[in-house]
């Protein structure tokens, strides 16, 4: 019998937990969808236009051999991309559809760090798609389902809660904590508390204005927090201890909301202040959030018992029967 | 969830969380795997410099090519980090001239269909912009510095 507090049995014990099928499929469907929208508009064939000598493949090209496709390839591919992504949202051929958006997501999405620079904006939806095409993430909330039913393949036999539906969503719990203690390691590796307490975030907010990022920062309160250096230390500090507690997120049920929220700030927060593009895990965070517990009251308010008016042929009554 | 799936996705897992430790605790890149490195420095410097890409309008007037719409599917960042490489490795004359030159046909070919709306240039210069940080970021188009690092012209044919 194995010990509960052995390491085999709190590692079962978090990953598998049993979860509903309907909160997985909602981060499915509404994780997928974003993704969709957001990178409907973004042409990845250009980058067959960049010259060859722009080529510095990253690792996971190099290793495989992978080349740049051509213009044509790269449309077709970035194409069938995205009508996998809207097909994944939906639900529909969900296994099939998940595991194309992962490999040609993965392609596409590291397509660019080839080009003369690793930047770190998209390393989640990447995961979030491989974890998708090892999910079964079409269980519920699906075309997928509602095809099943109608076809009296309904799945009263399987399980509408199971381990199978938890460890997606803590994986991406787990991948999110990961990127931010990572981030934080890095900043206390190299550059110790004087990452705080020096005038390091006010200068970095300065040249954030000099059009030297992927995006340029969406409002001015940058500068205007530079031109403090009490504030810029305090935002500082601030974006370090969320950094580094956030990883508290994984153990603690009551704080999670509370580091989740802090975290989607801070993000919000780089991307208004300093210009990087961030919003692909703004997209991330989607699939972090219980829809299902959103979803309920919705669904109740919806199928709300309605008053229905009888009215009684020889007396003047009139009952008001809820059903 | 049957054993064999069991063991399946507990291998994937392992890979995630392992290849993140990984690259955290070595220091090391692997896309997507990634120990986050943005902005772990410490910045001091009150002046800095960047690579910058100009045109050269048919009057002779410079416009400088600060929105990445005119750099396409490059950014400012990735550019700039880009030319730094070719600038720093063998050959570097040759490799900055040729990629300057491919940033001009990227640009002309996209003007030509209408993805941005920048004018008609003769040539176009790569410049190393130096700046002393403002408070308010008034000089950025006035850098107090610029070294001309390559100036190229369309290839015969492709001249406006």
């Amino acid at each position: 019998m194995t010990n509960r507090w052995s390491p085999i049995a709190a590692w079962n014990r978090f990953w598998f937990e049993p979860g509903p099928a309907a909160r997985l499929g909602l981060a499915r469907a509404i994780f997928c969808g974003a993704a969709f929208f957001f990178y409907l508009p973004q042409d990845f064939s250009e980058w067959a236009t960049a010259a060859p000598i722009f080529w510095m493949p990253i690792w996971l090209f190099s290793t495989l051999h992978v080349p740049v496709l051509s213009a044509q390839s790269l449309f077709v591919m970035q194409t069938v991309w995205k009508v996998s992504l809207a097909a994944c949202a939906l639900g529909l051929c969900t296994r099939v559809s998940a595991t194309v958006a992962a490999v040609l997501g993965t392609y596409l999405l590291g397509l660019p760090h080839n080009f003369g620079a690793t930047q770190h904006f998209d390393t989640l939806v990447v995961f979030a798609l491989c974890i998708l095409a090892v999910s079964q993430a079409g269980d519920a909330r699906s075309l997928d389902s509602l095809i099943r039913s109608a076809r009296g393949k309904d799945h009263s036999s399987r399980p509408i809660t199971g381990p199978e539906y938890t460890w997606p969503i803590r994986a991406m719990w787990m991948l999110t904590a990961l990127v931010f203690f990572g981030a934080a390691t890095s900043k206390l590796r190299h550059s110790g508390i004087e990452w705080v307490l020096s005038d390091n975030l006010r200068l970095l907010l300065m040249r954030a204005y000099y059009h030297v990022s992927d995006g340029d920062p969406l409002t001015s309160l940058g500068l205007a927090v530079a031109r403090r250096p009490a504030l810029a230390q305090l935002c500082a500090g601030g974006a370090l201890a969320i950094e580094t507690s956030y990883i508290v997120a994984l153990f603690s049920r009551r704080a999670r909301p509370f580091i989740g929220a802090a975290g989607l700030l801070l993000l919000v927060g780089i991307r208004a202040l300093m210009g990087p593009t961030f919003e692909p895990y703004l997209i991330c965070a989607l699939f972090c959030v219980p829809w299902h517990r959103i979803e309920a009251p919705l669904v109740r308010l919806v199928t709300r018992p309605t008053p229905v008016s009888v009215l009684v042929d020889t007396a003047p009554a009139r009952l008001d029967i809820s059903i | 969830m049957s054993r064999r799936r069991r063991w399946i996705v507990n291998v994937f897992l392992g890979c995630l969380v392992a290849g993140s430790l990984h690259d955290i605790v070595r220091d090391q890149e692997h896309w997507p795997f990634s120990q986050y490195p943005m902005f772990s420095g410490i910045w001091r410097e009150t002046s800095f410099s960047w690579y910058r890409l100009v045109g050269v309008e048919p009057d002779g007037g410079e416009m400088i090519l600060d929105d990445s719409r005119y750099i396409r599917p490059f950014d400012q960042s990735r550019m700039h980090l880009a030319l730094v490489r070719l600038a720093h490795g063998d050959d570097a004359e040759r490799r900055v001239n040729a990629a300057v030159a491919n940033a001009l046909e990227r640009y002309e070919r996209q003007r030509a269909i209408g993805q941005h709306d920048g004018p008609a240039l003769r040539a176009m210069r790569l410049y190393l912009f130096e700046w002393r940080l403002d408070p308010d970021a008034r000089n950025v188009d006035t850098p107090d510095r610029r070294q001309l690092i390559a100036e190229v012209r369309p290839a015969a044919g492709d001249a406006p």
